[in-house]
């Protein structure tokens, strides 16, 4: 064994995480409340929806993505005040008038017969948009300040890929004609132009800008 | 001749008419002997599923009105249930009257394990006729009356399939399934 | 989507059939006595595993439609402090009670196979759903989270003891775990019950004579008791666990015997008639 007493590299070859990030504090709570706000509108929502699915397999799956999104919002909560905002509800809030309107026109379907509206909104729009905004917050924010906001993104986006995937899966076996392929696009593209509109799940910025390209 | 009482239902939305009809064709279908006749007496009163044969020659046939009751809607017929019902009780008759099966018991002498056990093996014929024969529900009462054991589903097998079997068989069957339950090894 | 979703436009599949509460009450056999079952399911009763089937199919749609009463309780109201608001946890709570009861549905299909029972073989009728309707949020919850949860304690425990009777290991089993999670469910209902009218003790009182009128509703004319041969018997020890004191049981036990009580008197005016 090695002398336990001689020193050792305090970052391990094979730690390579860096220090800069792009979000101060203030960027990562005000991310962080845009997160728990649609989190819990999606868990609203998808509760709300059970009642109103007649498919067996689809009510039972909502219930259990309800949860998960649930889960989500309480570890944004908690992580509020890490962030120094002692009071999380005032940060829970729709990154602009946009999202709100977007929530407001996904959440708007109610008949029995609208399980594709339902689905196509929340599986094709949505979860996609979720895990592109956390996929970039994980992927530039410091690795070692932000470490905690990090741990939940990794938990958060295993949900959403499989969730995602759960529901491709649900509106593949609903959609099986070509009048309700028309259907599901037109509802795709009503609700991803309104999302266009808000910018993403926390406003303009939320993935970044590939066109805004640093000076040699 | 088939006599189905009573000529008018007023308890339940039942039709005379329908069930003579059904009984008419079930026991044409399960191969019934036309010279005898058969009675069917419906309580219409009692809303519970007993059913028995009370009769061979002629036959007679008791249920209470529940028994041939859509369990999905209150007080209306459901053929399917008073299908297998009738077709059911006729065969027990025919195995009653069969020389080759052997002497049965009186109802009231027949174990809860062994009626159970000519159930199956009755049902399992009809299935094969066609009628509504809900094996995993047979099964399901047949491990609850022999045991939920290898033994058991396997004699339930034999009853299910079986064509030809004597009541000697049927008992042995069932006192055999009965014998590997856990609780009787001890 | 609007709040407040009625129990007659609860979505299903043509598998189901709705059977209206009039249908029951209007069924001249049952002299108002909606279930004539009167001793505790045995397997070795002759009626005894279709008993269970039947059970167990009521049991599933109940659990649907607890599902659906939770998911509606996450939708209806917002979080935040006023009268008809709710605590941001207490959602955190309902959305859980989600997921529990998703799970609930699943198992009772699985079961429902292992038993020889079809989806929708079985009548529903929406009597729990309607309990979780109640424009209040502590009343719905209290009606739900105690009353109806805490009859499901009781009907997991009496199912529960059939299967170890009968021997089944797949029916115990399953008892077993649903148990588990419905005393997490009533627990969840004393705890906001509690929490909610600490200063209100006017709404407490609302909330739970709300909870005694679906106790009674849910009392099946006597189906439950606290006697050994009741079909369903009061399971003590659960419910203590699950937020319950000893004079709460006391009044369920004894609005339970008030019910067979009536029912047994219905059905000896009927038999003389």
């Amino acid at each position: 064994m090695a002398d336990p007493k001689k020193p050792r590299a305090a970052f391990a070859p094979w730690d390579r995480r860096q220090l800069p990030g792009s979000f101060d504090v203030e960027e990562s709570a005000r991310r962080v409340g845009n997160y728990k706000w649609i989190e819990m509108r999606l868990f609203e929502v998808l509760g709300g929806w059970v009642a109103t699915v007649p498919e067996l397999d689809v009510k039972m799956r909502l219930g259990s993505h309800c949860y998960h999104h649930a889960w989500h919002a309480e570890l944004w909560h908690k992580r509020l005040p890490e962030l120094r905002e002692m009071n999380p509800e005032r940060l829970t809030e729709p990154p602009n008038d946009e999202m709100v309107a977007f929530v407001d026109a996904m959440t708007e379907p109610e008949a029995a017969e609208q399980t594709i509206e339902k689905l196509v909104g929340v599986y094709r729009v949505l979860i996609p948009h979720k895990i592109a905004a956390y996929t970039y917050h994980r992927n530039n924010t410091s690795e070692i300040t932000d470490a905690p906001t990090i741990r939940s993104i990794d938990f958060i986006l295993q949900d959403e890929y499989a969730d995602w995937r759960d529901g491709e899966m649900m509106l593949q076996s609903i959609i099986t004609t070509p009048e309700e392929v028309d259907r599901a696009a037109a509802r795709q593209a009503e609700l991803e132009k309104l999302m266009v509109k808000a910018g993403g799940i926390t406003g303009p910025g939320t993935i970044g800008d590939p066109y805004d390209i640093p000076e040699q | 001749m088939i006599t189905v009482t009573p000529e008018e239902f007023t308890m339940v939305e039942f039709d005379h008419g329908t069930i003579l009809a059904l009984v008419t064709e079930v026991a044409e279908t399960v191969g019934h002997d036309a010279s005898v006749d058969i009675t069917v007496e419906i309580d219409q009163d009692i809303p519970l599923i007993g059913n028995e044969l009370r009769g061979i020659d002629p036959v007679e046939i008791f249920v209470e009105g529940g028994a041939f009751e859509d369990p999905k809607r209150i007080r209306q017929f459901q053929p399917e249930a008073a299908r297998t019902i009738v077709g059911r009780l006729l065969l027990m008759a025919a195995d009653r009257r069969s020389e080759d099966f052997g002497e049965v018991p009186p109802n009231e002498e027949i174990s809860l394990l062994v009626a159970t056990a000519w159930n199956t093996y009755v049902v399992g014929r009809l299935d094969r006729l066609g009628f509504r024969s809900q094996r995993q529900r047979r099964l399901y009462n047949f491990r609850n009356r022999h045991g939920f054991t290898d033994t058991g589903d396997a004699a339930f097998d034999r009853l299910w399939t079986a064509e030809s079997l004597t009541w000697a068989e049927i008992v042995s069957l069932s006192d055999d399934a009965a014998a590997a339950r856990p609780e009787a090894a001890v | 989507m609007r709040n407040l979703f009625p129990p007659e436009d609860l979505a299903r599949d043509d598998r189901f059939v709705r059977v209206p509460a009039e249908a029951r009450i209007e069924d001249p056999r049952s002299n108002g006595a909606s279930n004539p079952r009167s001793a505790r399911l045995k397997p070795s009763q002759r009626g005894g595993p279709d008993g269970a089937r039947s059970m167990m199919h009521g049991i599933f749609v109940g659990e649907i439609q607890a599902l659906e009463g939770a998911g509606r309780t996450c939708w209806d109201f917002e979080a935040g402090s006023d009268e008809y608001q709710v605590p941001f946890e207490l959602k955190l709570d309902m959305a859980r009670q989600c997921w529990d009861e998703s799970r609930h549905v699943e198992i009772s299909i699985k079961l429902s196979e292992h038993m020889g029972t079809e989806i929708g073989e079985f009548g529903e009728s929406a009597f729990l759903y309607r309990a979780a309707c109640n424009p209040d949020p502590i009343l719905r919850l209290t009606g739900v989270n105690r009353a109806l949860e805490g009859l499901a304690i009781d009907v997991f425990n009496s199912m529960r003891e059939f299967g170890k009777i009968a021997g089944d290991p797949v029916l115990t089993f399953c008892e077993d775990w649903m148990l588990a999670d419905e005393v997490t469910h009533v627990k969840m209902g004393s705890d906001w019950l509690r929490k909610i009218t600490a200063n209100d003790p006017e709404r407490r009182t609302r909330a739970l004579e709300f909870q005694r009128v679906v106790d009674k509703l849910f009392s099946f004319n006597g189906l439950r008791g606290d006697d050994e041969d009741s079909p369903v018997r009061l399971a003590r020890r659960f419910r203590e666990l699950a937020g319950f004191d000893d004079e709460e049981i006391d009044a369920i036990a004894a609005d339970a015997l008030e019910a067979k009580n009536e029912t047994a008197s219905v059905e000896s005016v009927g038999a003389s008639a």
